[in-house]
Order: C-alpha cells, then structure tokens, then sequence
C-alpha cells in the first residue's frame, strides 16, 4: 500500500529508486554488477574491499557487525548504481578549483559530480519513505523529489543571483515537460509501435490545471512590470509575486491534501512487478527491519545517507554556483542558456533515464507522474518556496521572469496541455515535444538576458 | 416548458420564485415562514389591510389596491436581500446633505444589489407570460441590465475606462469567483463522488468565450505594437467592426441554444409546479404560476429599471471619489468591488444549486453569465458608444486582455473534464485571489478622457 501511495503523489521523482536501478541495469548491456540480485552485486564489488559472505551470515564480533552494516550499506547506496561512475568528479571539482582558475572546468566537473548525488538522495529519500508510513512518505516524495533544484537555487540565492534561480528553475520544468516527457512518449511508442499506449487522463488534467494555475501565477508581475502599470516601481510586483507565492503554496498544499485523499481510485496498482523484485533484496537484509516492499536499508541509514548526499550536493551546489559566470566566458554561450538547459538536463539524468525506461515497459502513468509531476512540484512548490525563502533572506527574488521567459513558459504549459489532454500517447506525439524543445534550446541559445549581466556574485 | 426554456437559454441569471423559496430554505433568519404565499400575506406590516388570498373584494378600487399591495409584498417583501433596498434612498440622501463620495458610492452600491436582483426576478417572470422563445431572449438580454445600465451611464461621462473594467471585472468574477465557490461548496458537500455537469454546454461557452478574447485581443495588440494604419481611428473602427461581428454570433448562439436545447438541459418542473400550484390565485397561470401578471411584471420591470438608473448615475459620480477616499486605485475598484457587490445575488444562487447537486444552472449563471457580457454586453456598449459617439473600443490594454486571456483559458481547461470537486473549486477561487492581487497594484496609465464630462 506504501507503494501505490508514493506512485498516487504526483511528485514521486525518486521512488522508483530501487526498481530503476535494477531495471537501468537490464538495459545497460555492459553492467557494473550483474543484474537483479542485491547478492551478486556483493560479489563483483571492487577487489579492495573486504567482505562477508553474501548469503546474510553475520560475522562474530558487534565491530565487525557494524563495519559489516557499513560496508553493506555503502555498497547498496554506492556501488549499486552504474551512474555512480560519476561520483569521483566531485572531488575532482573541488580540486581542480583549487588547484586551477579554471571555471569552465570546475563548473562541468561539478555538474557531473552532482548528477549521481542526486539520484541516490532520491533513492535514500524513497527508502526513508517506507519507514514513515503512507502520508508522510507522499509529502518526503513530494518535497525532496527535486531537492536538488531547490538547493541549487537557495545557494543562488544566498548569491544574490536570483536570475539564475529563475532560469534554472524554468528550465527544470522546461525539459520536464517537454524533453524527459517527449523521450519518454517516443521511446515508448517505438516499443509499442502497434497501439497506443494509455495513461491516466484525470491525473493529467489536473497537472496541467496546476501547471496553468502557475502560469497564472508567473503571469501578472511579468505583465505588470512590462506595461509599467504597477502602482509602486519595483516594490508592487515584489508583493504582489510573495502574496500570489503564498497563494501557489496554499494550492500545492491542498492538491497534496487532495491527492492523499483520492487517490485510492485513481491509479493504476503497479505492486506486481515491483514487488517481486524487491523479494530477491529479502534473502539480503536479515539486519535491516523490513517492510512489505523491503526497503534495502534501514531507516538510520536512509536518514544518515539523506544527510550525507544533501551535505555533498550542497558543497557542490556552492561551487556550481560560484563559477556559472565564468564558465559562461570560458565557453561563450549566455548564462541564460546554461541555467535554462544545460544545468537541468544534465542535473536531470537520473529521472529522464527513468521515465523513458518505464514508458519502454508500457508505465506510462509513472513516467508521467516523473516528468508532469515534477513539473507541477516545481512549479507550483519549488518557484514560490523560492520566493519565500528570498523574502526572509532579504533577497529579491518575485515572480517577475520577464518576458521572454514567461513566454516561453506560458505556450509550453498550453502545448503539453494539449497534448495530454487525450489520454493516449505515440511517437509521434513524443518526438513534437522533442522537437520543440528543441525550438526551445535554439531560442535561449540566441537570447541574450538582460539583467543578467548585471548579476554578480554577493560575497 | 416555460422553465425548461429558460434553464435552456444560458445566461438565466435569475430563478425567481424558484430562488427565493430556496434561498429561504438555506437561511435561517427569513423574512417570511415558508413557501407558500398564503402565508406570506398573512405575517405583513399590520399598515397594509389585505384580504385573505383567494377571495375577490366587491369593487374595483379595492381590488386594484389589493392588487397594489400584493404585488408589492410578493416583489418588495419577498426576498431577504431587499433589505438591503433603503440604501438606495439613503445613498441619495447622503449624496445630498455631504460630500463624503465615498460613503455614496458604497450605499449606492448597497442598494442596487437588491434591486437587480428583482430586475432579474421581474424579467423572468414576465418570460412567463411571452411564450419560450422571446422569454428567452429576455433572459439572455436583460439577465445582466444591471451592468449593462451602469455601463451606460458610464459611457455618458464618457468613462470609457471604467465600463471596459467593470464589464472585464465582471467576466474575470463570474468566471473565477462565482464558479469557483460553486464547485468548491458542491464539491465539499459531495465529497464522496465528483460532481458531474454538460460538457456539452460547457465547451460551448468556453469557445464563446475564446472568441471574444480574440475579438479583444487585436485591437490590444495593434495598438501595443504601434502598427495600425491610422493611429487612433484604425482600433476604433476595428472595435466597431468586431462588435458587429460578435453581436452576430451571440445572436446565432440563441438562436442555436432556442432550437436544440429541449435535449440538452434537464427538466426542472417538478419542484416548480409543486409551489406554483399553491399561490396566485388571482392572476392568470401558466402552467407554472408566476408570482405577479403580465402587467405587473412589465410595470416593476420599469420601475426597477428606472430606480437602478438613479443609483447608477450616483455610483458613475462617485466611482472617482471613492478612489480618491479608500486610495485604491479605481481600476481595482471597478474591476474587483464593483462587481462582486453587484453580482452578489447570482453568486448566492449558483452557490446554492452546486450544494443541490444541479451544477447545470450554477454554470449557466456563472459561465453563462460571462458568455453574455463578453459577447453580448461589451459589443453593445461599443455599439452604444458608437451612436452616442463616445469613442469606446475594444482595446482594455495590454494587462487586462492579458488577464482576459489567462483567465478564459485556465477556466476553459478546467471545464473541458465535464467534473467538479473542491479541489478545482479551490483552485479557481486561489486564481482569482490572484487577479484581484494583481489589481490591487495595477496603476491604470491615466488617459485624457477619464474625466466626467459636464452637462449628462
């Protein structure tokens, strides 16, 4: 039941975590561990690390015992995930930049450092879910499915860079809405190219009612600033933007009341497939308290794994932020073009991969509730938290993303919309959204920002 | 089949007898006991000596004068919201003996909620009387004469300004607000299932809707791109021109509504004919029994129409005054206060018949309500402007259309499932928190005609 739960939250960006892994790894030909047992990974680890026998026989002394759990649980978040390939570019970040001046580079390096991080802090955030019971795991799915985003943005934020903090998260609802979810449209369709695949309608059109809501929201200080109607320069759309960000959070706080309620009936029960591939975790865990879905670590060591990715994606954050600008200069493309699309498809890997693996095996309502649901969740959650956290850092950050951008947003809602508006899904379907995100990347590749050039960093 | 004609027709704002009897139902305090009329009469000032109903004095004199006080009592007397009905003269009083402009406006906006909602009361029972099809043209032209009568008067100032935003306040409130509070109280009554209403209908109203945002756009856009071919004339002409254009589609769309809509509404004439069977003994019936004949519901249609004008013209007077006293700017007063106040009664109503479960008419009042002053309502006061030759047209300005826009495709999007719950009734009332935000601290860019002009 916790797992229908956390697929009803719309919001549940990580949740496949266990599942993704496994079934990332059925995609991938050449594996980092063979698949689908938590057993073998144990045994093709890497040769440096001792361990115990695999098959749950725990070792004589309490040390042992709790080095064992250590080992055992760095393993099972570490080590079980190809993409964690990435992870030695976070340190490499750091020294680069101490070692170099070299923005361009700390700037790919700590991206690519914080794309593994950030999937396990999903997969840590959704195995603490099956401990804290139904309602309080939706609204952890609901709230951290993209934490990442929101610590990127509130280092921006201490930056004064509130620009960037508007792009990126722009783009991060951008790229959800139209290229995770057009890859994951085509790439089903391909699959499946005999039939249409389906998905839930009701839950669609709610999305984007909220979505739209959210326009609205973006909408009136944009329009308000550029006609130069406001009654009071600079300070009007500031208020106006916390007052309506108050509103959106009132809204997001009772479409998650509202979804906790309903959503017995309105989705699809996926606990088969999933829940015999969490069985072969059992033979694993004897130390762990399981659940029904076995979760694969304990709650101590989700909240401590919780802790310590949030940690390491914040320093990396602080570096990502600090050296934006210069990378900008280093590689000639505008800040604009870096916070709207390469930061978000590259921070967004994990969930992208994962949408298109699920709508591969014909799961369109998870791909959806990935890519629509986290569009919603930010846009109706992560934009106005901003804000509010902005007002009591005394940034000023409001809801005004000029034209352009809110633009952009505004015929992107009202295209996907559109689009999910039948219920039903193709390639075809998928590689328009593709394409026009394409149009997308091509007009924020040729748009100059321009308050952005007169960002700079606040020490 | 009066009834069902008039549930039929989209814009029936007023459900008379209908309406008050269960409006008396939900409120606790009510002026009068219940349903039937008999008892109506009895529990009166003890001033006015009134036969028991039913049995006919011996002269003329009486009778007519019996006939006075009925008709007074069942119009005046009947609805809990005409208490509100002395504000109009104090309003004019106030307006006499002070300066306070603002104090005037709000009393003359006290008092012209009552009446219009006995103007619409009166309209509808006279529909009674003139057969289905002009009943419903009556509904669908005078369901909002209380705007379309303030507007006007408006227009004679030459406040063009303050039409185009009380007539925008008044779709953006019906559309959000009023539809709104319709699903969210009809959702948290029905909680358990979703409430269902004619897609049909609804889509219907949404396309109107969708093109009277398009035939406000242009103008907008023309002129805020500085691209029209005569600077000035170009978007008036245009207006006038689009005007015409929508005019000739709101009246396609009655007639469509008037020709197919036996299949489309359910029927309402059961709890009509129940209550209307007990009352009126006197007058000549339909089947479903108006309150008050033909002829007073013609003579009260003038009255009302004549009282609304007099506080129309104060509230125009005073609008600027106001502004000045609340410092509010008069673009939020016009198109957030104005509206609100004077469309209090179909919102009580639309409120009502979600929390029955009858969402077909809380979206005929509300969403047909914005159909008709969009394509019926703002056509007109350009085509009125035009014969008066006030230069009113159809560019609101960038923001407002912009709002428009927004706002028409939100609500369209949500109506398009054919459901409800609280949840978008929630969402609805949140966006208009929103408009009215904006409002708030939207400064109108001054214009040179704002000013009232002397000798109207």
């Amino acid at each position: 039941m916790d797992y229908k739960l956390q697929v009803g939250v719309q919001s549940h960006l990580e949740q496949m975590g266990s599942l993704e892994d496994r079934s990332m790894q059925d995609l991938h030909d050449e594996c980092l561990h063979s698949p689908e047992t938590d057993a073998r990974k144990n045994q093709t680890t890497y040769s440096n690390e001792p361990l115990p026998f695999s098959d749950g026989r725990l070792p004589a002394g309490c040390n042992n015992m709790i080095g064992h759990g250590v080992y055992r649980s760095i393993k099972t978040v570490v080590f079980s995930n190809k993409l964690n390939l990435l992870m030695p570019f976070g340190p490499l970040a750091i020294l680069v930049h101490k070692l170099t001046a070299h923005n361009g580079w700390v700037f790919s390096l700590s991206l690519l450092g914080i794309t593994p991080l950030a999937e396990r802090l999903g997969y840590a955030t959704e195995q603490l879910a099956f401990y804290t019971g139904p309602t309080i795991g939706g609204l952890l799915n609901a709230t951290f499915g993209n934490a990442t985003e929101l610590i990127i943005s509130i280092y921006a934020l201490k930056s004064g860079m509130t620009r960037v903090v508007q792009l990126s998260l722009l783009g991060s609802i951008l790229s959800n809405m139209l290229l995770v979810l057009g890859c994951a449209f085509f790439c089903g369709g391909l699959v499946y190219h005999r039939k249409e695949q389906v998905f839930n309608k009701a839950t669609a059109i709610v999305n984007s009612g909220l979505l739209l809501m959210a326009v609205m929201g973006l909408l009136f200080p944009a329009v308000l600033h550029y006609t130069h109607t406001e009654r009071q320069y600079g300070k009007s759309e500031l208020s106006l933007s916390r007052f309506s960000s108050c509103v959106m959070l009132v809204a997001y706080a009772a479409y998650l009341v509202f979804q906790l309620k309903g959503q017995n009936d309105l989705y699809a029960p996926i606990n088969e497939e999933n829940l015999d591939d969490d069985d072969d975790d059992d033979d694993d865990d004897d130390d762990d308290d399981d659940d029904d879905e076995a979760p694969e670590i304990s709650k101590w060591e989700s909240g401590i794994w919780l802790v310590i990715l949030t940690a390491w994606i914040s320093i990396l954050s602080d570096y990502l932020v600090d050296t934006i600008q210069g990378a900008s200069e280093a590689w000639d493309v505008s800040i604009a073009f870096i916070s709207v699309i390469l930061l978000p498809i590259i921070g967004n890997a994990a969930e992208h991969a994962s949408a298109i693996m699920f709508a591969m095996k014909d799961k369109l309502d998870i791909s959806l509730g990935v890519a629509i649901g986290s569009s919603t969740q930010i846009s109706m959650f992560g934009i106005p938290f901003c804000v509010v956290i902005g007002w009591i850092m005394g940034q000023e950050m409001d809801l005004n993303f000029q034209l352009f951008e809110t633009a952009t947003l505004f015929i992107t809602v009202i295209v996907v919309a559109f689009f999910l508006q039948e219920g039903t899904s193709n390639y075809f379907k998928g590689l328009m959204l593709i394409l026009a995100y394409l149009i997308v990347a091509a007009s924020f590749f040729a748009h100059e920002d321009p308050t952005s050039a007169n960002e700079k960093k606040q020490p």
